[in-house]
């Protein structure tokens, strides 16, 4: 830190907190105003702020954590092609470029430049994944990127005030359902709009003629308070591989992690080549959820900002599938991308090691497109969760979406939306790993086809061949299975949903951490009690005494 | 009209006196109304957690007796409780059975699946209020659009309850059944079942306690009023009979969220409703006094031990909303508690109070709050054992308070303890000097304040900066006014009996209830006949109580909301219109909407489709007091008081500062500030430049020199 900070502890703590609402009062606007239930209902979404020099300043609470690696690159981009000197007042610009943006085409990028006395002081970046982008639909079929879609270069989507509605028109006639998608876009320009009328009231309350010295100093308070962090942690060199799900065959993840002097350098060489499907990862979604993997870990509460993440190095080789180019398919990059959060945990195991957790079920997301009983077309997604890892100390959560923050659609929601009809959403009885803490619990969620017609189904799913490991001598959850009526799908694929036709998601369990052995008795008499786990299992995974656990 | 209603049960004259109760966390208010007069004496007792009854009990005579009243006088009793918010945090209720359509059982543990906290590994969730083996599934479906899919069986409905009463023994059940918001039938059925068969057994329906879409939160309202029900219906059967005993045989009415009151038997039915009933009616006291001064938009600023309380007031209305988060277990962090949907005024709370803990953060950053002291240990300067520094140690040290009248002189509080605190705690650590860490300690709670207010305010679309401040609690009046300044609010009104507003509020609240339908009705198709298939039905359920009460139809004030939307969009906006059908069809409700839409958002959307979503109606009966003040009876002789030292809170270094009395204060006096007003419970702080003048009815009214004139 500079020897004379321009704000004392108390104008920091204020000014800061301020930024951090302004975002959250974007999140807000976006999720009042958004048409489709990704946004509205699932929270597919991220509100950010950059500073003049485009460095991340402050970051919504409730966002998906790709977007922190990938927004500084996205607003470094736009720059490239709008110059700070050809922005207006009243420009919005756009993007939903994959190595530019997100890393999918489905990721909308909207940036507003936000002016102060005719300057630039800051940009806030609104980012969704939009409904649709036309190409052929959502998942993970395709085997290059044109196939995938509409791709829109850097352009201007408001002129100083004026939309430019060209650039609408061809948004909507690319797409299935323009209604939605457009409403979103909106959705996104109008969060903008009130994240830059709130950030000039900040400025001119506080008469701050630009956010400089306070983003530096934001800055190098987190820098700081991460370094410390880090140089907590045990410093060397580790070596991480994952196996996970792939379309023909599995796909190998390797990182290589280095601590040293307070940072943290995370390699992803020996991750294997880019796949000719669509589950190949741009580098900003790697650096993302790198970096996410690591503050994680690092368990302070250090708000999100270019300070927060730059003692976090990240490289990958260009090719690998962390690091594909262009024109590799990259719709489903989660499915592959979300694996990095496990990976940089196991890497990371033996310099962090109390916190790390064991394995999660994760998220797991569905797509639907067909017709609505009542006409309307239908493209959407639906989420649900698997249960969470256990960590040292304590149980898994239950259904929790990790590693992106999505929610739940809520069945009301859904079936309204959609006219499909939910049969089953329950928690599923030992499928949380066996261990002194146990893995959280997956769930069965199941939905009949009641909208008359076929439905088409993208399944993208994981841990169904490798289910969440434990930590420390915990057991695996259960693993993922999805089936149409009884037949079981491969994990990952284009599916018809005939009327009438039922599909049903077993969604993975959390792995456990300790040996089952250790597990208090009464916490597992307790669980035998609730349900969450069955006598039967109470006995073979943790040979527990029949009698023993009856006593609850 | 129920002031008109308040007679003896025995149908004799109207009574002359009325109570208002309000059973806070550590303190139990009292006010007493002479409805001739206008005269009020207020009575302030702790609280008596293991029987609240207790402290009510004893404090009526207390207050009675002050008064030269008659038990046998009192013609109402108005109270306000926490004790179903306490219920809930302290998971103090019923054994709650719960049935609920078949495959859904485990919908209050499942969740949104949304974590509050992108980073936290460890997080955790509140527990359902309904343990899983509690929760029996019932094999029947209603579709989304109100239509049966599966029809109810009633054998299998009653095995299950008998399963559930006599097996796990519960108390209380909870009925839970998907989109029963669009047709109540089966759980309606299911409730003349258990209300025939098991008469012994309350119960809860979903589509009753509130009919909104999205079955978590539904359920989950569901589940707390359910919970809720035995204890509360035990603590007003003690109460009743208490009162009956001390010989008030006076009629009780019971203050809601949404600020109005009902008879006992609809607070027995909806408990859930009585979440946060105090700090309405504080809300409602600050929209009735600005009535009285003729201010109809207001910021309304309690703030007590620990936590500070915000609601905006528009045209005379305190805003509403309905949705509610009870229990939070990271203290004040949206998402961590129990999300609930029902009519509330619509409130902001901070954890910020009297005592709030300050310290420094791992980013070497002055944090205060939301963790507090509480009473036990209380702030360092209590000197009962506290040794971390709270707002109350950095106000006493900033010579804010009088450490010899805390709480008109029956408590002494120790400057050394709280120096000490704040030198090992804040000063130290972050390199401050001690003045600097106490006036950071009281600004950051000002500004922790503010900021929350602003965010709030945002959200609603509400411009503060025309608002006055109302401000109360304990610890309001000493920062009210810079929290205003921060603000750009130009006017602070400081009422008479700050300390115990919200019994004064009791006084001020109407009857009303409030009722809501989901519908889905395109506005294109609408036409005005709608209104009398809809609307008016709904009209007659919300005025329904009040009738009962003995309100004259005249007297019925309704107010009436659509919540409308796009066609796509999940979220909708609220839109007042009258309450009649006249001139409301589907151009008319579209202007409205979009009007309101642009407030909120921006452009509205041209040509998307727009539909009504839900109905909402709330009845309220005529007010009380009739626009009187009240008179706040005084205690023994007001002294003159030296001048005192006052740190540099304001930046303009540390300066003398005079101070009053406020009992000596007459109406018409004027003081400029920098000064101190000192009260029994609570003192106000006038800022620098600033002018404070008594008005007519006693109020403090400062106002705010203009933002060059205070910096200078």
């Amino acid at each position: 830190m500079s020897a004379s900070p321009a704000f004392d502890a108390v104008s920091l703590g204020i000014l800061w907190d301020r930024l951090i609402a302004i975002t959250d009062e974007g999140v807000s606007t976006l999720v009042r105003t958004a048409f489709s239930t990704v946004v509205r209902e699932g929270y597919d979404l991220s509100v950010v702020l950059l500073d003049a020099d485009g460095a991340l300043l402050a970051q919504g609470t409730q966002s998906i954590p790709s977007f922190t690696g990938s927004a500084p690159a996205t607003l470094r981009h736009m720059l490239n092609r709008f110059p700070p000197a050809e922005l207006r007042p009243g420009d919005v610009v756009v993007t939903n470029d994959p190595w530019m943006g997100s890393g999918h085409l489905y990721d909308i990028n909207v940036m507003r430049p936000m002016f102060r006395q005719g300057r630039i002081v800051a940009y806030v970046l609104s980012i969704t994944h939009l409904p649709d982008i036309g190409g052929s639909g959502f998942g993970s079929e395709a085997a290059e990127l044109w196939q995938e879609g509409l791709r829109l270069p850097v352009a201007k989507l408001v002129v100083a005030g004026r939309r430019d509605e060209f650039l609408m028109e061809l948004i909507a006639t690319n797409v299935r359902v323009p209604e939605q998608v457009i409403g979103d876009v909106l959705a996104n320009v109008a969060c903008t709009a009130v994240a830059e009328r709130q950030l000039l009231d900040l400025m001119a309350e506080y008469g701050l003629a630009d956010l400089g010295p306070l983003s530096h100093q934001i800055q190098a308070a987190s820098e700081a308070a991460m370094r410390a962090r880090i140089l907590a942690m045990r410093p060397g060199t580790w070596r991480a591989e994952l196996m996970i799900e792939g379309i023909d065959q599995p796909i190998r993840l390797a990182c290589t992690a280095t601590l040293a002097e307070g940072a943290v350098a995370l390699d992803f060489a020996g991750s294997q080549d880019c796949v000719p499907f669509g589950v190949n990862v741009p580098f900003c979604f790697t650096n993302g959820y790198a970096i996410y993997a690591v503050k994680c870990l690092a368990g302070a509460p250090i708000p999100n900002n270019a300070g927060a993440t730059r003692s976090i190095a990240v490289t990958a080789p260009a090719g690998c599938i962390l690091h594909a180019l262009p024109p590799a398919a990259t719709a489903a990059r989660h499915s592959v991308g979300w694996f990095i959060v496990p990976l940089v945990f196991r890497a990371l195991a033996a310099a962090a090691l109390d916190a790390v957790p064991a394995e999660s079920g994760m998220i797991n997301m569905v797509n639907f497109r067909g017709t609505h009983r009542d006409g309307r077309a239908i493209t959407t997604l639906h989420f649900a969760s698997g249960g969470c890892g256990a960590l040292r100390g304590l149980d898994g959560l239950p259904t929790i979406s990790t590693p992106s923050s999505n929610a739940g659609i809520p069945v009301e929601v859904w079936e309204a939306e959609t006219s499909l009809t939910v049969t089953e959403k329950r928690l599923l009885t030992d499928s949380g790993g066996a261990g002194a803490f146990r893995g959280g619990l997956g769930q069965r969620l199941s939905m009949r086809n009641d909208t008359g017609a076929a439905l088409i189904v993208d399944v993208m799913g994981y841990r169904t061949d490798y289910p969440a490991a434990g930590a420390a001598g915990g057991r695996a959850g259960q693993a993922r299975q999805m089936l149409i009526n009884d037949r079981l799908l491969p994990h990952k694929g284009r599916f018809v949903l005939a009327p009438g036709d039922r599909l049903t998601r077993i969604e993975a369990g959390g792995g456990g951490y300790g040996a089952p052995g250790a597990r208090d008795p009464q916490r597992l008499a307790a669980d035998v009690a609730a349900g969450y786990v069955s006598a039967e299992a109470a006995e073979r995974d943790y040979r527990a005494p029949p009698a023993k656990v009856r006593g609850a | 009209m129920w002031r008109a209603t308040a007679r003896a049960p025995d149908g004799g004259p109207q009574v002359a006196w009325r109570i208002g109760v309000d059973i806070g966390g550590t303190f139990t208010d009292f006010a007493l109304l002479e409805e001739a007069s206008g005269r009020v004496f207020v009575h302030k007792r702790l609280t008596t957690p293991a029987d609240p009854a207790e402290a009510v009990l004893a404090g009526i005579p207390m207050v009675l007796a002050e008064a030269g009243a008659k038990a046998t006088d009192v013609g109402a009793i108005v109270h306000g409780t926490t004790l179903v918010t306490n219920a809930v945090i302290e998971r103090k209720g019923a054994l709650t059975g719960m049935l609920v359509t078949a495959g859904f059982k485990d919908v209050l543990e499942i969740g949104r699946e949304l974590r509050y906290d992108m980073f936290d590994l460890t997080q955790r969730f509140p527990e359902p209020l309904v343990p899983r083996a509690c929760r029996a599934e019932i094999g029947e479906r209603m579709r989304y659009d109100g239509t049966v899919a599966t029809p109810l069986d009633a054998a299998e409905v009653r095995a299950a309850v008998l399963h559930l009463v006599q097996h796990e023994r519960i108390e209380a059940l909870a009925v839970c059944l998907l989109h029963a918001y669009a047709n109540p039938a089966h759980e309606q059925a299911i409730a003349a079942l258990v209300a025939a068969e098991f008469p012994a057994l309350p119960v809860s329906t979903s589509a009753d306690v509130w009919p909104e879409m999205r079955e978590f939160e539904r359920w989950t309202t569901t589940t707390v009023n359910a919970y809720t029900r035995p204890l509360f219906d035990r603590y007003l059967a003690r109460l009743e009979a208490g009162l009956g005993e001390i010989g008030c045989a006076g009629r009780l009415y019971i203050m809601t969220s949404s600020g109005g009151v009902v008879l006992p038997e609809v607070a027995r039915r909806y408990p859930v409703r009585l979440l946060e009933s105090g700090p309405a009616a504080g809300a409602l006291m600050a929209a009735t006094l600005g009535k009285r001064l003729g201010v109809g938009d207001l910021l309304a600023f309690d703030m007590g031990g620990t936590t500070a309380k915000g609601c905006i007031i528009r045209g005379h209305q305190p805003l509403r909303r309905y949705e509610i988060e009870v229990a939070r277990l990271h203290e004040f962090k949206r998402g961590s508690g129990l999300s609930l949907k029902l009519p509330v005024i619509d409130m902001i709370e901070i954890g910020a109070g009297g005592g709030g803990i300050a310290r420094s953060d791992a980013l070497g950053r002055l944090r205060v709050g939301p963790e507090s002291a509480g009473a036990d240990p209380g702030p360092a300067c209590y000197g009962r054992g506290g040794t971390r520094p709270t707002l109350t140690d950095a106000n006493l040290i900033l010579g804010l308070y009088d450490g010899t009248r805390f709480l008109g002189g029956r408590m002494h509080l120790d400057a050394a303890a709280a120096a000490a605190a704040i030198h090992e705690h804040v000063a130290r650590p972050l390199g401050l000097t001690p003045a600097r860490a106490a006036a950071g300690i009281h600004e950051v709670i000002n500004e922790d304040v503010a900021r929350a207010f602003r965010v709030h305010a945002a959200e609603r679309g509400v411009d503060y900066r025309a608002c006055t401040m109302v401000a109360f609690g304990g610890s309001g009046p000493a920062h009210a006014v810079r929290i205003a300044r921060k603000l750009g609010i130009p006017r602070v009104v400081l009422a008479r009996g700050a300390g115990v507003f919200s019994a004064l509020g009791l006084l001020a609240s109407p009857l009303a209830f409030a009722v809501a339908r989901s519908r889905q009705l395109a506005l294109a198709g609408i036409e005005e006949g709608w209104w009398l298939a809809h609307m008016a039905p709904l009209i007659a359920e919300a005025a329904a109580p009040l009738r009962a009460a003995g309100v004259a139809e005249a007297e019925i004030t309704l107010r009436c909301h659509l919540d409308i939307r796009y066609v796509g969009q999940g979220h909708a906006v609220e839109v007042p219109v009258p309450a009649h059908g006249t001139g409301q069809g589907g151009a008319a409700l579209r202007a409205r909407f979009e009007v309101r839409y642009a407030e909120l958002y921006g452009e509205p959307l041209a040509g998307t489709p727009a539909t009504i979503t839900g109905l909402k109606v709330e009845a309220i009966g005529p007010d009380p007091l009739g626009g009187r003040p009240f008179q706040i009876v005084a205690g023994d002789a007001p002294t003159r008081r030296p001048a005192r030292r006052l740190a540099d809170v304001d930046g303009r270094g540390a300066r003398d500062c005079a101070v009053y009395d406020r009992r000596a204060l007459a109406p018409g006096a004027v003081v400029a500030g920098p000064a101190l007003i000192e009260e029994a419970e609570s003192t106000c702080v006038i800022g620098a430049c600033d002018r404070a003048r008594i008005d007519a009815d006693g109020n403090l009214v400062v106002e705010l020199a203009a933002a060059a004139e205070a910096a200078a």
